[in-house]
């Protein structure tokens, strides 16, 4: 009973709160309700994590004697969702939206209504990767609700509005966490449908908050590619229950891909993938995630690190064991590891930060799906970790760069020079952020490792992770090199940020570190019992030592492996010289840049020399972005023709 | 293997590299010379410099450069470290792209034109290479079925049989990675070129003394890995290392710079195409 309450609380709590924010409309009232609420969701995730840990990694749970039929209001608000997006699409003359949800409205009667669907046995089933998805969402999500309690202050004053428009932001936020426990808890594929068009609709509500033209605009495309992906998703699992009888995730998933991989189940399963692939905005439905960055910044945050676009990997994680070794996880593969190196390569040409975030997720998000299709034990170890280290990064380095936008009044990339003059406590917290992103012994490279272990066996896999994961290097480290460029000042001021941002950073930032170092009891608590139960006999296995992780060849070998701690150490004594530096220089020891030229002013070093003829030069330095070989304008038409017909290569083989 | 044999090892290693890594440097300053009809310094020359960089006075930009250098050295010393501990061979190559980035963000750390855009092409560098350098391990894992460098010890023949064409693209890329004419833009040893001295231009004193030494380390971890392609028995595998430290000499001396452009597409075109053709033969005979 006590498993029903804090599943009820994990979705229907955030419902509550969002009520209670459309009730108490004053801004204390509000903050109170967001932290009351992150603190009640974490310590619930917590004890969630406990509940499974007690039973073994598995919790299934029926409703076996309902006061209320769950089922029934579950379509009754899948109806009301498809008529009120129909509505929207009316309302906004957009027809091919309207269009869409009645193409999706039609096989949800049909089939609720009329067919006589066999419900699941058991309505909920948590195991380890739906509990690291809970944590994230109940833990990531309410961080940054937190910080948009600052944030949105900030932004409504720059915008100048005469009534706050925050109540609905933060109702509309709340009922997307909600939606998103849901949806990784839920056993029931209708059920887990229902959730996916809530948050496809909460993102929409979230993109076009602004009421700008631009806002509206990006917002609508958002809405109608992610109901491509409904549609898909609908006529999926009509057909897979044609194949199999069964809507229930969890027999579908232990289903032998062998014996029963024929008929109607590949274009199905097929279908579900689809459908990931535009909830994760992969090559060609990119442009999606990149417009929606015209939202507030934690929207951004929000939709990039543990809500929506998690909700599609999600989907292919969960469905990988069912397509394990096919013809179908070798294509999905292949998608995924294109969007990688394409994503990876478009990120080099922008100078946008924002847009280079963007493209980084985009491309980290192949990459799960990539390994996902390749559907090995490491593999899809690579896939739950890197969802754990994508998430904590990428939500902190989206409010990072929100906080330096609303601090240097740009998102320009080179207007960030300097950045530590004006503002230390976040130029720190952001470069660790991307370090964590590229580097080792942070997680996210130990997973890059795995994958590129995890394709040996797929020569052209393999092409796209290696090439993708050199062009990360380059555009993550000029962005590097850029935010740490600084001349010599001898006190640095003390950078003021309001509360909640400054605490939700923080937070972040430990997280994002106490990942990385613990990855060992990461891996052993989360990881290692989800691949154990998800019964992929291949021989390659992933163990850990106190030090590290290590792949072994039935547990008898090590074929590799790396001792992050000890990279540890050295990072940090590395990292402990800072300190001795800045204290031990001396003033008169600093001397300004060579220049070919005498310093205009000896205070103001590097800005102004005089050249040749004793003309006054300034220097300009910036970086090379490629904008005429990787630009968006020579590379975004092929790659998104050449990844439409990935897929539709991959629809070819399975019909 | 015992943990204090292991640290023997290390600690071993840790004195000799840079030992091995100067008299090295050395001598090629002195074939070069010869090459070029001079008479070169003595051998023991970059020895000499390194002392007296070290003792000169410790001027900087700004304060944190001394810390690049330091990860520069400490993460060139621990992929040596990985290399004589037979460690993972893809992880090694991470943490010799970790060590080159502290040097690259710590040249772009100034506000100079002339080390920001060595930093700059030393990115485009490791753009170039690193895909090979990947492609090296794949190949070496198809062939003894583990990213580990002691699985290469143990396989029963010389890898250099299975993949010469592998070898090519890595020696290719050694010449990148050296920072050797025709591919030495990003810095250079003469301090005349278009970017005065390119990468290490705001780079002075001890600081550039100990990047002078991770220089040193580098040259030994990069031959040391040429060397695993014929490590049974492992003495032709070091001298074949030397001869190819003494081909690039040669192709240093009879070369002159390109532009990165033409760098970029030859890398990718010769060094990934021969890396994966080797890759997709012994793919094919797998089958």
């Amino acid at each position: 009973m006590e498993t029903y309450l804090l599943l009820a609380i994990a979705i229907l709590l955030p419902v509550f709160c969002a009520g209670l924010c459309f009730v108490f409309k004053g801004k204390t009232s509000r903050s109170v309700i967001v932290v009351t609420a992150a603190l009640i969701l974490a310590t619930n995730a917590a004890m969630l994590v406990s509940k499974l840990l007690a039973a073994g990694g598995k919790l299934t749970l029926g409703l076996e004697s309902p006061i209320i039929d769950v089922n029934l209001i579950v379509e009754l608000l899948d109806l009301a969702l498809l008529i009120y997006i129909i509505y929207i699409g009316f309302s906004l003359r957009k027809p091919l939206i309207s269009t869409l949800a009645v193409l999706q409205l039609i096989p949800v009667v049909l089939f609720e209504m009329f067919g006589s669907v066999k419900e699941p046995a058991s309505a909920f089933v948590i195991d380890y990767l739906s509990l690291v998805m809970i944590l994230l969402i109940s833990i990531i999500g309410p961080i940054i609700m937190v910080y948009a309690i600052g944030y949105m202050h900030e932004h409504e004053e720059h915008l100048h509005l005469k009534k706050s428009k925050q109540p609905r932001f933060f109702i509309i936020i709340f009922i997307f966490l909600g939606a998103m426990n849901g949806l990784v808890i839920t056993n029931n594929l209708m059920w887990m449908y229902f959730f996916w068009e809530v948050t496809t609709l909460c993102s929409f509500l979230l993109i076009s908050h602004d009421k700008t033209e631009e806002a509206i605009k990006n917002g609508v495309r958002a809405l109608w590619i992610n109901m491509l992906g409904g549609v898909a998703f609908a006529v999926g699992i009509i057909m897979i229950y044609n194949a199999t009888g069964t809507i229930a995730i969890n027999e579908l998933v232990s289903m032998k891909p062998a014996a029963a991989f024929a008929g109607l189940l590949p274009i199905g399963l097929g279908l579900l993938c689809f459908a990931g692939f535009t909830k994760s905005a992969q090559f060609p439905f990119q442009s999606w995630l990149l417009g929606a960055m015209v939202a507030p910044t934690p929207v951004s945050g929000l939709l990039h690190s543990s809500t929506m676009v998690k909700a599609g990997v999600y989907l292919v994680v969960r469905f990988a064991p069912a397509f394990a070794g096919t013809i179908l996880g070798t294509i999905v593969a292949v998608v995924g590891g294109f969007t990688f190196l394409a994503g990876s390569a478009l990120a080099v040409s922008q100078r946008n930060a924002k847009r280079v975030l963007a493209y980084s997720t985009i491309a980290n998000l192949g990459l799960i799906i990539c390994c996902a299709g390749i559907g090995t034990n490491v593999a899809l170890g690579a896939a739950i970790l890197l969802i754990i280290f994508h998430a904590v990064s990428k939500g902190l380095l989206f409010l990072c760069v929100g906080t330096i936008e609303h601090g240097i009044g740009s998102r320009d990339i080179e207007d960030m020079q300097g950045l530590m003059k004006k503002m230390p406590f976040t130029t720190v917290i952001t470069v660790l952020g991307m370090v964590s992103m590229l580097l080792p012994p942070f997680g996210v490279l130990i997973t890059k490792w795995l994958a590129i272990e995890a394709a040996v066996h797929m020569p052209l896999v393999l092409l796209f992770i290696i090439m993708g994961s050199a062009f990360t290097v380059f555009f993550w480290a000029k962005w590097i090199g850029i935010i740490l460029t600084m001349s010599y000042k001898t006190k640095y001021p003390r950078e003021k940020l309001r509360a909640s941002i400054k605490v939700s950073l923080t937070i972040l930032i430990v997280i994002v570190m106490a990942a990385s170092i613990l990855i060992v009891p990461l891996f052993n608590t989360f990881v290692a019992p989800q691949l154990a139960a998800s019964g992929l006999g291949d021989a390659n296995t992933l163990t850990t030592s106190t030090s590290g992780l290590w792949l072994s060849n039935g547990g008898s070998t090590f074929m590799g492996g790396f001792a992050s701690i000890g990279f540890f150490i050295i990072l940090f004594a590395v990292v402990m010289t800072i300190p001795f530096y800045l204290i031990r220089t001396k003033p008169e020891r600093i001397k300004p840049p060579y220049m070919g030229g005498e310093h205009v002013r000896d205070d103001i070093r590097g800005i102004e020399f005089i050249g040749p003829g004793d003309k006054r030069e300034s220097v300009v330095v910036h970086n090379y972005y490629f904008k005429n070989i990787l630009g968006e304008e020579n590379l975004t038409l092929w790659v998104n023709l050449a990844a439409a017909a990935i897929i539709l290569v991959m629809f070819g083989v399975v019909i | 293997m015992s943990l204090l044999n292991n640290i023997l090892i290390v600690i071993v290693t840790l004195i000799a590299a840079p030992i091995v890594g100067g008299i090295l440097s050395g001598l090629d300053r002195k074939i070069t010379a010869r090459m070029q009809n001079r008479m070169g310094p003595p051998v023991l020359q970059p020895f000499y410099d390194f002392f007296k960089l070290f003792g000169k006075e410790r001027i900087t930009v700004n304060q944190t450069q001394m810390v690049y250098v330091l990860g520069y050295l400490l993460f060139a010393a621990t992929s040596l470290v990985m290399l004589v501990l037979k460690q993972d061979l893809l992880m090694l190559v991470f943490v010799l792209t970790f060590s080159n980035l502290s040097l690259v963000i710590g040249a772009m750390s100034v506000r100079s034109p002339y080390s920001k855009i060595g930093a700059q092409r030393e990115i485009i560098q490791m753009l170039a290479y690193e895909p090979v350098l990947l492609l090296m391990t794949v190949g070496i894992y198809l062939l003894t079925k583990s990213f580990m460098i002691e699985s290469i010890f143990v396989y029963d023949q010389p890898l250099l049989f299975k993949l010469p064409l592998v070898f090519l693209a890595f020696l290719y890329v050694l010449t990148i990675k050296l920072r050797k004419s025709p591919f030495d833009f990003s810095t250079s040893h003469h301090g005349h070129q278009e970017l005065v001295k390119g990468l290490t231009t705001e780079f002075s004193g001890p600081q550039l003394a100990i990047i002078e030494m991770t220089h040193w380390i580098d040259l030994v971890l990069l031959l040391g890995m040429v060397s695993l392609f014929f490590a049974q028995p492992l003495w032709v595998g070091i001298l074949i290392a030397l001869a190819a430290y003494f081909l690039e000499l040669v192709i240093d001396n009879i070369s002159a710079r390109v532009t990165w452009r033409w760098m970029i597409k030859v890398t990718w075109l010769i060094g990934i195409g021969a890396a994966l053709t080797n890759i997709v033969w012994l793919y094919a005979r797998m089958k």
